[in-house]
């Protein structure tokens, strides 16, 4: 899973990637509207944390820019800003939360964690496939009883894929959902991860499509 | 004399005096002299000054009708009815108007400046309360990290209540503001339904189109989106909104299907300001803000049971 931060304020920002990224996210940010906008209409986030008061250009045009262009991930928004007229503007603007400043970190990776389980159709806080159990609230995966270790990036190979169950996805996809954008993508291929994956939950619970991708089975 | 009206009279009746003096003596002397041929036809003569009288005090009558309108005109600014002063006068007092509206333009500019320095000392102190805040959750000393988050939430809650004040103890004064219920609930109820999305509530409202009252837009939002929001926070599944008018105010009423509030604790919760730290982020605060408020506005909230089986919120407002 990957996610935009849009916070002009660094030590904020840095505060949000690094509990995002314990979190078991990919995380890339933006200190200002224009890079926002730029990020969200070019690269591909599961969801993204958006501050209305960027400098530049403010949170809620970039977000209004965002819908007009198609963005449909789903938008936390941040604000110091919380009176109901403000939140009003915000929704139909087309954020899909909001969460005012001051917070807390538990809040936002809670309302989080239900923006991408609703934006990929999921009703249950913990996703299942076979006898593997995927919880996002704790990065933390089981198989039976016993806790599977995986790294940070199988961990977003995985909770992609659940979050995508009985879908194929292709190797781009994947691609685009697990590396945040400044990381250096060649050094670890996809398959490298599916292979480590299938030797610790198993090798059923991911499917490989001939030619098209992976697929975890629906239940 | 305080009366204008009285001042022109006297003038008029000392002016009218001199007149008759001046005419009398001309006519004395021209008589004296023997003039010929001034023959006076006394029936005309006395229907035209019985005309001339009336046209004069008709003429003083409507010259300072214009300062009646202006009391008229005045009285509507003030009760919140126009925003300035509306309609043409004379040119003296035109001057006057003219005064009367600049300095109302530049109050509600200063009113709307204070209030924009009032809202940005809030907003730029909460960025960094939310770095304070995140760095007190990982501090190592958990008792510290405690006191610091505990401290944070205290000023968080002080500055969303008196940033809702100033902003509406500004914008109580501001003037000539009309609002439609419907307008403000029917946004607040789609944004609801996105921010309750797992909760798949079901709304409600009866609301008439021409229900409106006197307060700012903001304002209304505000006292409705936290009743909704309290609302939404504590039903089962329906939430619903109402409104009618009750004489020279509008009832608002608010009502789910959740637990309610014991009787006892109503006016507690609606009592519960700045001063309820203790209680968990976001609890109370909202109620108690919705009673300042409509206070602010002379209207009032009132808390009961709902046939819903939950809280009822009756907030009344000046109607518009």
């Amino acid at each position: 899973m990957r996610v935009l931060i849009a916070e002009d304020e660094p030590a904020l920002a840095r505060q949000l990637a690094d509990s995002l990224g314990q979190a078991g996210y990919a995380v890339d940010a933006a200190g200002d509207g224009a890079r926002a906008e730029f990020l969200g209409q070019t690269e591909t986030y599961d969801a993204v944390v958006l501050d209305l008061g960027l400098p530049g250009m403010d949170g809620l045009t970039v977000l209004r820019r965002w819908r007009e262009a198609g963005m449909a991930a789903p938008v936390l928004v941040l604000t110091a800003r919380g009176s109901w007229h403000e939140k009003v503007q915000g929704i139909d603007g087309g954020a899909d939360d909001y969460v005012s400043k001051p917070f807390r970190m538990e809040e936002v990776l809670a309302r989080l964690r239900a923006l991408i389980r609703r934006s990929s159709g999921q009703v249950q806080p913990e996703l299942r496939a076979g006898d593997v159990t995927l919880d996002p609230r704790g990065a933390r995966v089981m198989r039976g009883d016993t806790p599977v270790k995986l790294t940070s990036h199988e961990f977003r190979v995985l909770s992609y894929l659940m979050h995508q169950r009985g879908r194929v996805v292709s190797q781009a996809e994947l691609t685009e959902h697990i590396y945040a954008q400044d990381y250096d993508r060649d050094s670890n291929t996809v398959e490298v991860f599916i292979a480590r994956l299938r030797r610790k939950v198993g090798p059923g619970v991911i499917e490989t499509v001939r030619g098209l991708g992976y697929r975890v089975a629906a239940e | 004399m305080r009366s204008l009206r009285a001042r022109l009279l006297v003038g008029g009746l000392l002016w009218t005096l001199g007149l008759v003096l001046v005419t009398e003596v001309v006519v004395r002397q021209l008589s004296q002299r023997g003039v010929p041929g001034i023959r006076i036809h006394y029936g005309a003569m006395s229907i035209l000054a019985i005309g001339l009288l009336a046209t004069g005090l008709t003429f003083a009558h409507i010259g300072l009708s214009p300062v009646g309108r202006l009391r008229a005109r005045l009285a509507a600014v003030r009760s919140g009815q126009d925003a300035r002063v509306a309609g043409h006068y004379p040119t003296e007092v035109q001057s006057l108007v003219d005064d009367l509206n600049a300095l109302l333009d530049d109050r509600e500019k200063s009113i709307a400046r204070a209030q924009a320095h009032a809202g940005n000392l809030a907003h730029g102190l909460k960025t960094p309360l939310a770095v304070l805040a995140q760095e007190a959750s990982r501090a190592t000393d958990p008792a510290l990290g405690s006191a610091i988050t505990q401290q944070v939430e205290r000023m968080r809650r002080q500055m969303d209540y008196h940033l809702a004040h100033a902003r509406a103890a500004a914008s109580g004064s501001v003037l000539g503001t009309r609002c439609q219920v419907a307008e403000s609930v029917e946004p607040l109820i789609r944004t609801l339904q996105r921010l309750y999305a797992d909760r798949s509530l079901s709304f409600e409202s009866a609301l008439l189109l021409d229900h409106a009252v006197r307060c700012q837009r903001e304002d209304l939002d505000e006292m409705l989106g936290n009743l909704l929001d309290n609302a939404c926070q504590w039903a089962r599944s329906r939430v619903s909104v109402a409104s009618s008018v009750e004489h020279t105010s509008v009832r608002i009423v608010v009502e789910d299907d959740g637990p309610g509030i014991p009787v006892e604790l109503r006016e507690t919760v609606l009592q519960r300001g700045v001063r309820a730290d203790e209680s968990a982020a976001g609890s109370g605060l909202g109620l108690a803000i919705v009673r300042d408020l409509a206070g602010l506005y002379g209207g009032s909230i009132e808390l009961g049971a709902s046939p819903l089986g939950g809280l009822r919120a009756t907030l009344k407002l000046p109607a518009a």
